[in-house]
Formats: C-alpha cells, sequence, structure tokens
C-alpha cells in the first residue's frame, strides 16, 4: 500500500530540456545522418553536476568547513592517542582557578569546579562524541545498504524475511533498544557502544535503499544486463548500487547527526559512555546543576553538539539537492 | 443528433476576427546554464471554427508558445510580443483578468489524461469547479450540466461518472472528461497540446474525430499541438511549422504537407513513415533467407503468462500465443496497451516465466535450462528497449555500456573488447569519441543506438526490440530506422520487433502478428495482414492509423467512419441536444465551490 | 481492503512477538539484578537476595519467564491481564495505567499541536520557497532538529518558566522589550503575507503599530496579572476567525458560507452568556457535551444557510463553532488567572505534572494542569514541527508540480483554490503516513522530556526498570510502544485509504 507514490509528471516540454549538448532537432537541422557531436567544451560527468550543485548550497559549504574546523581542532588541539597535541593544557590535571572559573584568555572556555581546563575537557569530549558519530554512521550505512539492496533485489521470502527483521526494530523506540544495548556494551568502551549503536540505527537506511532498488531493478538498464545473464552480484554492485548512491550518502550524513543526539541523550540517561571515558553528552550531564552558577560549564558542549549536528544536517540537506534537484523525497 | 447554427449569441466573433493570435512573441528562459531562447519572435493566429496545428520536435518551443496564450509560464520565462484572445490582451491582464479568461474564453487539453486529472477528486468535483467558478451554474444546476458535457463527449452512463474518480476510466475516456472541461464554459479557442499522443491508435481517432465535430458544431477555434503528422493531416485546416523557437513555415494543410518549401518541413516529411507504401522508405529490408528446416530462432507454442495479484484473481495476460521468428527474419509484434506484446517480449527473453507452453530460442527451451546453460543461451539473445532515458547505465560510460555483455561472458581482454566497441560505434554511426562520455551527455537518438550497439555486442542471433523508436521525434525515428535496417542486412539476425506504430512495422517486418487482450488475432505475411487484413480488429487498427496527408487521410476517415458503419457503431462527435443553450456567466450568484470542501471528500455539488 | 487490513495485524502481531522476545531477552541480559544487594552490607542481606532471586523467579529458565510473560499479555484479552510485578513487588499493570495515561497525554496533545503547526509552516513555506520567511524556517527547522532535547530544556527551564515567573510577579513589560516584540512580529508577518514591497512595508507599519500599542495598554492595565477577555472579545475573535476559514475554505465570494460562520459566532455568543451559570463550575463530561452540542447546532446554522454550496458552508460553520467554543473556554480561563495566581505565585512550573496538594475550582486545576503541561509540550511540539514542516513542505512542492495543478490553473482557479483543493490534499497522503509512523517514535523519544520534567510517565517506569534489570515494567514500556506502533501503523492505512480513491477498495 504505501509503494503507491504520485506518479511523476510526463511529457513536460513547455520547460525546455536543458542538455549540456543539445537538442536531437539540431541533427535534423544540420542534416547529418547521425546526431550532434557532444561538445567538447561543457562536458561534465555526473559527479562534477553534483558536485556543481553541492558547491552552491552555501549553508552546506559553511557547514562543510565550519565541521571541519571542528574536526581539525579537537583532534589536534589535546592531540590523539599517544600523538601530543598543541593545547599547553592536559584534560587530567587540576589548575589553580581564576575567580569562579569564568572563561579567560588562558582558559577560554573556563574552568570546571575542580579547575580542570574546560577546553581540553570539551575538546576531549568533542573527540569521543565524533568517534562515535562517525564509526555509527559507516556502520549502520553498511548494514542499511546491504539489507536494503538485498531485500530489493532478491523480493520473494528474502525480502519478507529481511523486512519483517527491519520492522522488528523499527517497533522498538530506537532509544528504548540503544538504552538497553547501550547498558549491556557500557564495558566495552565507546568502540563497543559506537558498534552496538551502528547495528540498531540502520533501518530506515535499509528501508529507503529497497525503495530505491525497487525501483531501479525494473529499469531498463538492469533489465538489459539481466537479459544478458549478468549474475545477481554484479546487477547489484555494478547497476544498482552505484545508482543508489545518493540516496545512501544522504541518509549516512543524517545517520551522523542521528548518531551524535543519540549518543548525548543516551549519555544523558546514564546508558551511553561511562566514565573515564567522557563525551559532550557526559559533560552536559555532570555540569547541568552548574547551569546557575557557572553557565559556561552547560553552554559549551551543548553548543559544540548543537553546531556539529546542525553542520551535518546541513551538508545532507546539500547533498540531497545536489544529488537530486527536483528534491523529491520519497519516505517508504 | 443534430447540427445547431448557433452563430446567434454575442460570445462568437465574425468570420475572419482571430480568436488567439501571437504577434511577435518571444520567450527566454533562465537556467542555471544560462538564458534559453525557447521561442523567437512568431506571428500566429487561430480563428473561430477553424484547426491551426503547430508542428515541431521536442525542443521547439511549441509547447511554450501554448502556455503564454493562458498565461502559465514558470516564473523563470520572460515573454514579450503580443498575445491576444478574443479581444483581450493576455499580457495586459492582472491576475483576476487572468483567471477569468482561463477556461472562460481559452482552455486547455493536455497530453497525457492520467497525470492531468486530479487523482483525489471525482470527475464530477472536477467538471462542476469551472461551471461554479465562472458563475455558469451552481449546486444541482451544475452537477445537471456537467452531466450533459459528458454525455456531450460521448462518455456512457454519465450521472454514473460524476461519482467516479480518474482512475477508474479508461484513458480514452479521461481524455474526453479533459475536452469535456475544456468545453465546460464555452471557450472560443481551445489550445489541445498532444492530446492523442498518449492514446492508443483507436481511440486516438476516436478523440480527432471529436474534437472535429466540436470545431464544427460550436465553432471553437483549436490550436493543435502535435509532433505527428498523421494527426496533422487528419485535423489541420492550416499549419505552422515550428523549429528551435522559429516558425519556419505556415499554410493550409494541403500546402505544408504537399508542396512543403521549407527544408525543414520536406526533411521532417520525409522521415515520417508512410502506412501502406510498404518497406524500401528507409533502405530495403533483405529477404528471409533461412530455410525451412532451419530451428526457428525464437519459437513461442502455446504461451500463457499469468501475473498473480494480491488479494485479486491472477490476471492472464498473454493467453495461448504460438508464434515463431525464422532466422534472419523481422517479426513485428503488433497491438494496443495491454495487449501483452511487451510481456511477451520479456518472456522471450526470459525475464518472466511462463505459465505454460514452451519458449525456444533456437531449439533449446528456455523454461528448461539452467545455469551455465542458461547464461549461454542468453548471449544468442539482444535486446533494445523503448525509452533512451533508462536503458542505459547512468554511471557507466559508453565504452562500459557496450563492452559490458563481453565482461559478463569473459569474451576477450580489455584490448580486444575496445576494437570491438569501437567496431560497433562505427556500426551505429556513432562518433568513437563517445566511448568515454556519460549517458546524459547524448541525445535520445543517441542513446538508443548505444543501446541497439550494446544488444549487437555477442553478435546475437535474435533480437528482441520492444518499441525501439516510439519515444524518437520522426527524425531522429527515420535516422535510427534506417540504421537499423542496414544493420540487420549486415549482421543477419533475427527479430522480434514490438511496436505500436503499423507505419514503422510495415516498413521493416516480414511478418505481422497482431495482439488483442493477450491473444493472436492474425497473423502472416506483412503485405497479407497490413494491406489486406482479414480479421475486424486489424482492419479497425489500419482504418484508425492517421496518414500524412490531408486527401487520403480524408478518403481513410470516411472509409473508417464506413466500416465504423458497418460494424453498427457510432463515430465519435460532439452531441449537441436541440435545446443546448450556449453557457453563459450568471452574475446573481457569486462563489465557487472549492477549497477544504473538497478536501474532506465531500462535493461541491451539494446534491447529497 | 479487510482482507488487507486482517494481513497487516497477522504480520504485525508476528513482529510483536519477534520484538517483545528480543527486548525481554536483551533486558534480562543488560546486568545483574542483584547487584545493589551484593554490594550491600545490611545485615539480612541473604535474605533479602533470597526474596528478589524468588520474585525475580531468577531460578527459573529464561525461556519459561518468557513465556509465563506472555501468557500474562495473552490474559488481556480475555479480560485479565497480568503484566507481572516489579522489582518492589507492586503490580506493573496499575503502574502501566497510570504512567501511560499521563504520557499519552503529553505526546498527543503535542503531535497535534505539532500537526497543525507543523503542516501550516510547511505550506507556507512552499508557497513562499526561497523567500526570507522560507530561509528562517528552514533554518529554525534545521535548529531544533540539531537541538539535543535535555539541553534544550535546561534552557527552556531557565527562562521560559524561572526568568517568566520572576516577571510575573511584577507583570510589566520593558518599553524595550515592546519595541523588539513589535520589529518581530511586524518582520514575521510582512514575511508570510509577501506581496509588492509598498505592501510590505504596510503590512509591517501596521503590524508593529499594533503590537506596541496593545502591549503598553495591557502594562497600564496590569493586564499580565489581571487578564480579562469578555464576551465582547470572544465575538470578535470568533467572527474574525470566521472569516479567515470562509476564505480559506470557500472563498469570500461564497456569501452563505460567510454569513454560516458569522451566524455561528454571534449564535455562540449568545449561548455562553445563557449557559455562563452553568460554566463557573462545570465538569469534563458537561464540556464535552456541550462541545458536541456545539458541532450539532453550527453544522445545521450552515445548512441553513447552505443552499447550493451546503457542504461546505456546513465545513465553514464547524470549524467556526469550534473556534468560538475555544474562545469561550479561553475566555473562562484568562477570567480565572488572577485567582490562580493568587494560590499559585509562581505559574509555571518545571517539575511534575500537577502541583502536589494544589486547591482550587475545576478551572483552576485545569489553568493548574496547563501550566505544568506546558513545557514539556513545547519541548516535544518543536522537534515535531521541525520535521512535519520540512516534509508538508517537500511534499507541496511535489504536489505543486504535477500536471493536474497546471490543469486547475488552466481553469481559472486562484491560487488559493488551487493550493488548498488540489495540492495540500494530494500532498496530505505521505504525510498522514509519517506522522503516524512518528507518533509512536515519539512516546520513545519522551522518556528523556520526561525525566527533564520530571514527569512521572513511561519514561521514568523503563528507566528505573532496566536500572534495576527488572523485566516486568520495561517490557510493559515495551507493550504500550509497541501496540501504539501498530495502531498507529493501521490508522495510516486507514488514512492513506481515505485520502486517496486508487487504493480505496
Amino acid at each position: 500500500m504505501s509503494d503507491i507514490r504520485n506518479s511523476t509528471p510526463g511529457g513536460e516540454d513547455y520547460e525546455p530540456q536543458i542538455s549540456a549538448t543539445g537538442t536531437d532537432a539540431v541533427g535534423l537541422a544540420a542534416g547529418g545522418s547521425a546526431d550532434p557531436l557532444p561538445g567538447e567544451d561543457k562536458s561534465y560527468s555526473q559527479g562534477q553536476l553534483v558536485a556543481r550543485r553541492f558547491f552552491r548550497h552555501k549553508a552546506a559549504l559553511t557547514s562543510m568547513i565550519v565541521l571541519g574546523l571542528i574536526i581539525v581542532v579537537a583532534f589536534t588541539s589535546i592531540g590523539t592517542g599517544p600523538i601530543p597535541g598543541w593545547w599547553p593544557k592536559d584534560y587530567t590535571l587540576q589548575y589553580d582557578k581564576i575567580g569562579d572559573g569564568a572563561p579567560t584568555w588562558a582558559y577560554p572556555f573556563g574552568q570546571d569546579t575542580g579547575g580542570k581546563d574546560y577546553f581540553a575537557l570539551v575538546m576531549r569530549g568533542t573527540q569521543f562524541s565524533l568517534i562515535i558519530a562517525f564509526s555509527v554512521g559507516i556502520i549502520s550505512t553498511i548494514v542499511g545498504t546491504l539489507v536494503g539492496a538485498l531485500a530489493g533485489f532478491y523480493r520473494g521470502w528474502v525480502e519478507s524475511v529481511l523486512m519483517r527483521l527491519t520492522d522488528v526494530f523499527i517497533v522498538i523506540p530506537l532509544l528504548v533498544v540503544a538504552a538497553v544495548l547501550g547498558k549491556t556494551a557500557a564495558g566495552w568502551g565507546i568502540w563497543g557502544l559506537a558498534l552496538v549503536l551502528g547495528l540498531i540505527t540502520w533501518t530506515g537506511l535499509a528501508r529507503l535503499v529497497r525503495g530505491e532498488v525497487l525501483s531501479l531493478r525494473e529499469r531498463d538498464f538492469v533489465v538489459a544486463a539481466r537479459a544478458v545473464g549478468t549474475s545477481s552480484w554484479r546487477i547489484i554492485t555494478r547497476h544498482v548500487l552505484p545508482n543508489s548512491v545518493g540516496v545512501i550518502i544522504v541518509s549516512a550524513t543524517l545517520a551522523i547527526a542521528g548518531a551524535i543526539l543519540l549518543e548525548t541523550a543516551l549519555s544523558y540517561l546514564g546508558f551511553g559512555v561511562q566514565a573515564p571515558d567522557t563525551s559532550l553528552g557526559t559533560l552536559i550531564d555532570e555540569y547541568q546543576s552548574a547551569f546557575a552558577t557557572r553557565p559556561w560549564l552547560f553552554w559549551w558542549p551543548g553548543l559544540m553538539i548543537l553546531t556539529i549536528a546542525l553542520c551535518v544536517n546541513f551538508i545532507g540537506d546539500g547533498l540531497r539537492d545536489a544529488f537530486d534537484p527536483r528534491q523529491n523525497r520519497t519516505k517508504d | 443528433m443534430t447540427t445547431l447554427d448557433i452563430s446567434s449569441p454575442g460570445s462568437v466573433a465574425a468570420a475572419g476576427d482571430a480568436v488567439l493570435s501571437f504577434e511577435g512573441l518571444s520567450v527566454t528562459f533562465k537556467t542555471e546554464f544560462g538564458e534559453v531562447h525557447a521561442v523567437k519572435g512568431i506571428d500566429l493566429e487561430v480563428r473561430p471554427g477553424e484547426v491551426v496545428a503547430l508542428v515541431g520536435e521536442s525542443g521547439s518551443g511549441k509547447s511554450v508558445t501554448s502556455m503564454t496564450a493562458l498565461g502559465l509560464l514558470p516564473s523563470n520565462a520572460r515573454v514579450s510580443g503580443t498575445i491576444r484572445v478574443g479581444d483581450k490582451v493576455v499580457g495586459g491582464l492582472d491576475g483576476r483578468g487572468l483567471r477569468n479568461m482561463r477556461g472562460n474564453d481559452v482552455a486547455m487539453v493536455f497530453q497525457e489524461p492520467m497525470t492531468a486529472l486530479n487523482p483525489v477528486l471525482t470527475i464530477g468535483d472536477q467538471l462542476t469547479e469551472g461551471l461554479q467558478l465562472h458563475g455558469i451554474a451552481f449546486g444541482k444546476q451544475a452537477t445537471a450540466r456537467a452531466a450533459e458535457l459528458l454525455a456531450m463527449v460521448g462518455i456512457p452512463e454519465p450521472e454514473r461518472r460524476l461519482k467516479q474518480y480518474p482512475h477508474e476510466l479508461s484513458g480514452g475516456q479521461r481524455q474526453r472528461v479533459v475536452i469535456a472541461m475544456a468545453i465546460a464554459c464555452d471557450p472560443k479557442v481551445i489550445i489541445a497540446d498532444e492530446p492523442t499522443t498518449a492514446l492508443d491508435v483507436t481511440v486516438q481517432a476516436d478523440i480527432l474525430d471529436l474534437l472535429r465535430s466540436l470545431k464544427d458544431k460550436l465553432d471553437t477555434g483549436i490550436l493543435l499541438i502535435t509532433h505527428n503528422m498523421g494527426v496533422v493531416a487528419d485535423m489541420a485546416d492550416r499549419v505552422a511549422v515550428m523549429l528551435k523557437g522559429d516558425l519556419v513555415e505556415t499554410g493550409t494543410a494541403d500546402q505544408v504537407l504537399n508542396h512543403p518549401r521549407h527544408e525543414y518541413t520536406k526533411r521532417l516529411l520525409a522521415a515520417v513513415p508512410h502506412l501502406g507504401s510498404g518497406p524500401g522508405q528507409f533502405g530495403d529490408v533483405a529477404p528471409v533467407v533461412a530455410a525451412p528446416e532451419d530451428l526457428p530462432a525464437l519459437d513461442l507454442g502455446n504461451l500463457v503468462i499469468e501475473y498473480r495479484r494480491l488479494g485479486k484473481p491472477t490476471f492472464r495476460a498473454v493467453d495461448d500465443v504460438s508464434l515463431s521468428v525464422a532466422q534472419g527474419e523481422i517479426v513485428g509484434l503488433v497491438g494496443e496497451s495491454g495487449s501483452g506484446k511487451s510481456t511477451i517480449a520479456k518472456c522471450a527473453l526470459g525475464l518472466i516465466p511462463a505459465a505454460s507452453g514452451s519458449v525456444s530460442i533456437l531449439g533449446n527451451d528456455f523454461t528448461r535450462t539452467r545455469g551455465k546453460e542458461l547464461k549461454a543461451l542468453r548471449r544468442r539473445i539482444g535486446v533494445v528497449f523503448q525509452d533512451p532515458a533508462s536503458s542505459l547505465n547512468p554511471r557507466l560510460p559508453i565504452g562500459d555500456v557496450i563492452a559490458e555483455p563481453l565482461v559478463v561472458h569473459k569474451e576477450g581482454d580489455d584490448k580486444s573488447r575496445r576494437r570491438r566497441v569501437l567496431e560497433l560505434l562505427d556500426a551505429v554511426e556513432l562518433p568513437r569519441s563517445v566511448y568515454n562520455r556519460y549517458p546524459h551527455e547524448l541525445s535520445g537518438g543517441q542513446r538508443q543506438r548505444v543501446s541497439i550497439a550494446r544488444a549487437l555486442t555477442l553478435d546475437p542471433e535474435l533480437l528482441v526490440a520492444d518499441e525501439p523508436t516510439s519515444a524518437l521525434d520522426v527524425s531522429v525515428q527515420a535516422n535510427v530506422l534506417k540504421m537499423f535496417t542496414a544493420l540487420q542486412e549486415r549482421y543477419k539476425f533475427a527479430c522480434l520487433f514490438v511496436s505500436h506504430d503499423l507505419a514503422v512495422i510495415d516498413l521493416l517486418a516480414h511478418r505481422v502478428v497482431v495482439l488483442q487482450n493477450g491473444k493472436i488475432v492474425e497473423q502472416g505475411p506483412r503485405e497479407e495482414v497490413l494491406h489486406h487484413p482479414r480479421e475486424e480488429y486489424t482492419q479497425r487498427l489500419i482504418a484508425a492509423a492517421p496518414v500524412p496527408e490531408p486527401l487520403e487521410q480524408r478518403r481513410r476517415r470516411e472509409a473508417r467512419h464506413a466500416l465504423l458503419a458497418k460494424l453498427g457503431e457510432d463515430v465519435a462527435e460532439l452531441r449537441v441536444e436541440e435545446d443546448y443553450e450556449r453557457p453563459r456567466p450568471r452574475q446573481d450568484e457569486g462563489g465557487n465551490s472549492s477549497g477544504l470542501g473538497g478536501l474532506l471528500g465531500a462535493g461541491g455539488d451539494g446534491s447529497s | 481492503m479487510l482482507k488487507f487490513i486482517l494481513r497487516r495485524i497477522g504480520v504485525s502481531a508476528l513482529v510483536l512477538l519477534g520484538a517483545s522476545m528480543l527486548m525481554f531477552f536483551l533486558t534480562i541480559n543488560s546486568g545483574d539484578p542483584l547487584k545493589d544487594l551484593n554490594e550491600s552490607n545490611s545485615p539480612n542481606r541473604e535474605n533479602l537476595i533470597e526474596q528478589r532471586r524468588a520474585l525475580l523467579r531468577l531460578d527459573d529458565s529464561p525461556w519459561e519467564r518468557y513465556w509465563d510473560w506472555l501468557r500474562g499479555v495473552g490474559g488481556c484479552f480475555t479480560g485479565n491481564c497480568d503484566l507481572g510485578v516489579n522489582i518492589n513487588g507492586v503490580d506493573v499493570l496499575g503502574l502501566t495505567q497510570q504512567a501511560a495515561s499521563s504520557t499519552l497525554r503529553l505526546v498527543t496533545l503535542a503531535t497535534l499541536l505539532a500537526i497543525v503547526v507543523g503542516v501550516a509552516l510547511g505550506i507556507l513555506t512552499a508557497i513562499r520557497q526561497y523567500s526570507g520567511f522560507d530561509y528562517t524556517v528552514t533554518f529554525s527547522a534545521f535548529l531544533f532538529f540539531s537541538l539535543p532535547v535535555f539541553w534544550a530544556a535546561t534552557l527552556l527551564k531557565e527562562y521560559a518558566a524561572i526568568q517568566y515567573n520572576n516577571w510575573m510577579a511584577v507583570g510589566q513589560y520593558a518599553p524595550w522589550t515592546i519595541v523588539i516584540a513589535a520589529t518581530v512580529a511586524a518582520f514575521l508577518l510582512q514575511a508570510v503575507l509577501g506581496g509588492t514591497r509598498k505592501r510590505r512595508l504596510i503590512t509591517a507599519a501596521t503590524v508593529f503599530a499594533f503590537v506596541t500599542v496593545t502591549l503598553f495598554v495591557f502594562n497600564a492595565l496590569d493586564w499580565w496579572r489581571e487578564p480579562m477577555f469578555g464576551a465582547g472579545g470572544v465575538l470578535l475573535v470568533s467572527a474574525a476567525a470566521g472569516v479567515l476559514v470562509t476564505a480559506l475554505v470557500a472563498g469570500l465570494r461564497n456569501r452563505r458560507a460567510l454569513y454560516a460562520a458569522l451566524t455561528t459566532a454571534v449564535v455562540g455568543v449568545i449561548a455562553y452568556f445563557a449557559l455562563a451559570p452553568l460554566l463557573l463550575a462545570p465538569s469534563w463530561p458537561l464540556l464535552i457535551g456541550l462541545f458536541v452540542v456545539t458541532l450539532v447546532v453550527s453544522v445545521a446554522i450552515g445548512a441553513a444557510w447552505g443552499g447550493y454550496a451546503r457542504k461546505q458552508a456546513m465545513l465553514v460553520a464547524g470549524i467556526t463553532g469550534t473556534i468560538t467554543s475555544l474562545m469561550v473556554v479561553a475566555d473562562i480561563l484568562i477570567s480565572h488567572w488572577a485567582s490562580f495566581l493568587s494560590i499559585k505565585s509562581r505559574p509555571i512550573s518545571t517539575i511534575g505534572s500537577q502541583t502536589p496538594n494544589f486547591t482550587g475550582e475545576f478551572w483552576e486545576r485545569t489553568l493548574d494542569m496547563g501550566t505544568q503541561i506546558l513545557l514539556p509540550t513545547i519541548l516535544l511540539t518543536l522537534v515535531s514541527v521541525a520535521s512535519y514542516s520540512r516534509y508538508t513542505r517537500s511534499s507541496m512542492l511535489e504536489t505543486m508540480n504535477q500536471d493536474y495543478v497546471r490543469t486547475a490553473r488552466s481553469k481559472g482557479l486562484s491560487e488559493r483554490e488551487v493550493i488548498v483543493k488540489h495540492a495540500f490534499r494530494n500532498a496530505l497522503i505521505p504525510i498522514t503516513t509519517i506522522v503516524a509512523f512518528d507518533f509512536a517514535g515519539l512516546i520513545g523519544g519522551a522518556i528523556i522530556t520526561e525525566q527533564v520534567f520530571g514527569w512521572k510517565g513511561m519514561g521514568a517506569l523503563f528507566q528505573d526498570g532496566l536500572n534495576a534489570v527488572d523485566p516486568a515494567p520495561v517490557m510493559a514500556f515495551f507493550l504500550v510502544t509497541g501496540v501504539a506502533a501498530v495502531l498507529m501503523n493501521l490508522v495510516a492505512d486507514l488514512a492513506y485509504a481515505a485520502l486517496d480513491p486508487r487504493i480505496r477498495r
């Protein structure tokens, strides 16, 4: 029932069809038996067209730059693993407090109640949050794409089983299953949490990919490939998935944004990142009572989450526009 | 049914006064690739009771021209010049004036009747809203008037139809509803934008009859936009030919179609396949060389194909079809939409299973082959589909597209594959430079050539072509057909050529199979089936196909009407009753019946 | 259709079964239910552990426990539900009923508000695509998407409750606040209404002047602490709403609909006077009964005026009647504000779903419930509004491109008719599905909101259960959300069929 969509308009030629090369009528006018050659000067590959449209999306471009800056600063400032960073202060050490710990030049994000440098703490939380978000995005994209592509391509019992499985995960609210699993996985560190979250957030993408594959498998070029005897694996990898890349990339982006918020929410509820690890969510949880007395302890991690999620969402929007200029979002 | 003299009401202009005129019309669009000059200063007029055909291929600007008359172009369009509808100048009207004019003075019939009607509103709702909007009738009167309109365009049981939704009607009936909507407020001129392109040929003939009686009986002017020269010959009093935004030739139908002066018109006419003139128009077709004892390239025996549908009885798409294609033979498979012709093609490709019966390719039964053998069998069949937009993988460059079958069957190395691709590109008359291009950079005709090249990559013995040229403009179609016959002569493949266009079949096929509702009606040599049909259905099909010559077409039309009369059927025409009153807006009760009333499923007719 | 629905229910039941199994085993394996007791050093530790082992049946196999839970749930069909007991031995069924009612109240209200606001915003942004208004709404929508809920909740508590309550003690707007508010209102309204530059300027100036004057007058009257609205106000607003509804639904040229709307407003106000004594201390059944009567009367008024446009007139009158009755309730509530303030001096609450030990009459109690539910509702609504407005916008843009919209325009219909009658109804079809899907998710998402605002609902049930590795309350939570999800999917299917004749069979 949900497969019924509004049909796309056909035969609209009152808006001229702009192709990079021109129209068929030109060939006739030129009198040649062959159609015109493609103009050498303005030839765009699909990828270039997408990039061109993406870079015209100002908000997405700005978000890209801001997010890039955040990532660079988060990972270089306090260093990653064994690599030291350029920020002189350590997040583990307690320094002498200047006044009540409000932001100063020496401590741009202020100090916490014990005198720790809050900038270093927030950067560390940002690192963890980013790692989790991106891992979740990657894992859920892989699982979702796989499930969706298999279900959409093979139909029959494969589809029934996979889609019912998807339904099972959808019926349980995401936050709930994440909380239950997060609590179990809490002992495995942030990678465990990332893995677990990735393994439960793929459902939306699986449905989208399935819808896309369902429509792609009826397209003539896929039918032609089947007629020639192409193996199913080759059809999926060479004909179907490359053409669903738009849907996949956009969803992956949005999954990252969702993962950041989900992780912070879980950590806030106490089912997410556990000490000694930290994340932006745990920081807020830890310092939310300080709102009245030391508002900066509350503001910085929240603004950080907000900025990252906002940037990722805008990038996703830009990608959607770029991949699909008619902006027909269909949700299955 | 009577023809009435209804020239008395003042709304009809005196003869000679144009009801629609364009003077120096120019339209430019701002697009992301810069400005596009779609219409470049054209002059054209339509007089009452006259059909002016605006002819051109896609992108010629003919539809843009028509939309300016309603002021309905998208906001990125800039229009200059003067457009007059009756005594109104379109450019000088404000929003209210424009809306008043639309429907009242000028109405539109669109190409695709399914999408032109709102799927969630009843026919009655959509008919009455125009009547109430322009103050012609309200409430029960409007409903009655709507039923009357449906009866006029020849829809049986109009009262019941009013309560139905568009999807419950057939394509032809939907187009009749669209026409009823257009004549609801008795406009001075109707713009028909490819009104029959989406319809089957017999339905097309009916709709054209209806439109013709419309201008005769109501004296409405019609601007007919079409790419189909047969339709032009059938309908037009005068013809205007458009090329890339310019009018290159205007004149009476006889002048333009029989004595074209402009080069483009001549070429365009030469490119139209002519039903009845047989093969040879675009190059000769080689005679079949296969000896009778040779295995047929394709043999279908008592084929039945069924679709199982959830919660509904199984649908039998193909019912007991037996046909065979000899080696080197082209068999034309003809039928209207829903006849099962594409289903048969798909089954011949082994893409859908047969419910019963046999499908054998060169003696190998498709339904019993599995695994490796099946794959080996598949390489002996090539396929070309209808839609050039979707038949090529947009992510692969042309070279890869054509080489793909070789890769799949693990034939040759990179070098030999490349050689084969270049050879094929030459064969389909494409420049070798397209090797690294992507499909979206090619025009429709070029893409279809690539499709054909891909189908021939493995040198198949059988080619299945499913409407390979019907999405193309006539001139492009002519080139592709020419090339196709040349290729067939060279590679000697057998071909199952599926088409709805009898003229195309007429110039290619050795034998013809006519299908209706999944059953074979008639099959035999082309000459016999197309020129001396025995079955009534084939006769109808052939009688309904228009030819691009006005006098001949008139003769054919009369012959068709005679045939219909013999079969005891009515010719489609506008039924104007004796007491038919031309609608006149009533000013006493302003108001209209739309808005949320319709939204919540309530008809605005107040009848329930 | 019936067959289809039965099939859907069957499949959903299977899915629910699978999901419940998953939930159950995940929950009992998520930790050690005896952890707190093992770590305690109370003298009767062993005893307590033994008690809990027996209560949670830790010695039985998990399958047995799951099976028994399932049997208990199965009992709901025969009228004797058994959802088990929680870790303290309390019957979970009772807990769940309490929690579900308070959560559903919250979520339903938020969803209804979000649908109205979100869909309206979506349509407006689609009509004014690429305008300043569109960009503002789009940006806000993305902002709300990206907001960590608990963080925003803390901000809301601080600025919408604590600071507001502080302000309420005085109840006067500072002049610069008034100027800023008026400027914002002026900007927004001109952006929504659009038009030529001159028209926009006039709109902005009018709105600015109106808001400024009104706020100063209110200041002078101490309106914020002792507000009043009055029957005149009710009449004025209802009549204006009637005109607006007519303009939207039927067009102002449809006099019959307009007169029906105005008549309804007048009759409504007269009825207000007549029923005033009854309304002083009513009960919920009385109010609901009165509302039904109002609806019937207004539709009858519509039918009487209707003539050729009867259906539309009835619809217009019905909507106007609803608005009028809402205005009447609003008027009564406003007139009770002062007495409410005297009972509860800090009106907006940040914690809980009811003020403990609140003593007041019916209307004061209603006000109390309203002020308690205000903040969590705002929070839940904001996020949903963001997504609904985006979906509506893209759905509208999609339908506005369709051929039948062009056909409608070619008939000469006005933009309003094209949008309301032709485009919107089609755009509504995909939106329905999304809203239905979202509703179940929203119950799950409400966990955080409830936690932040100390709202004793499903969230607390779940969280406490999970923390204690206590399956019964967790499974009860799952049962409610799962059944809600299945029901809402069913509603979506039905709505789909109602909206789209193509699949009505």
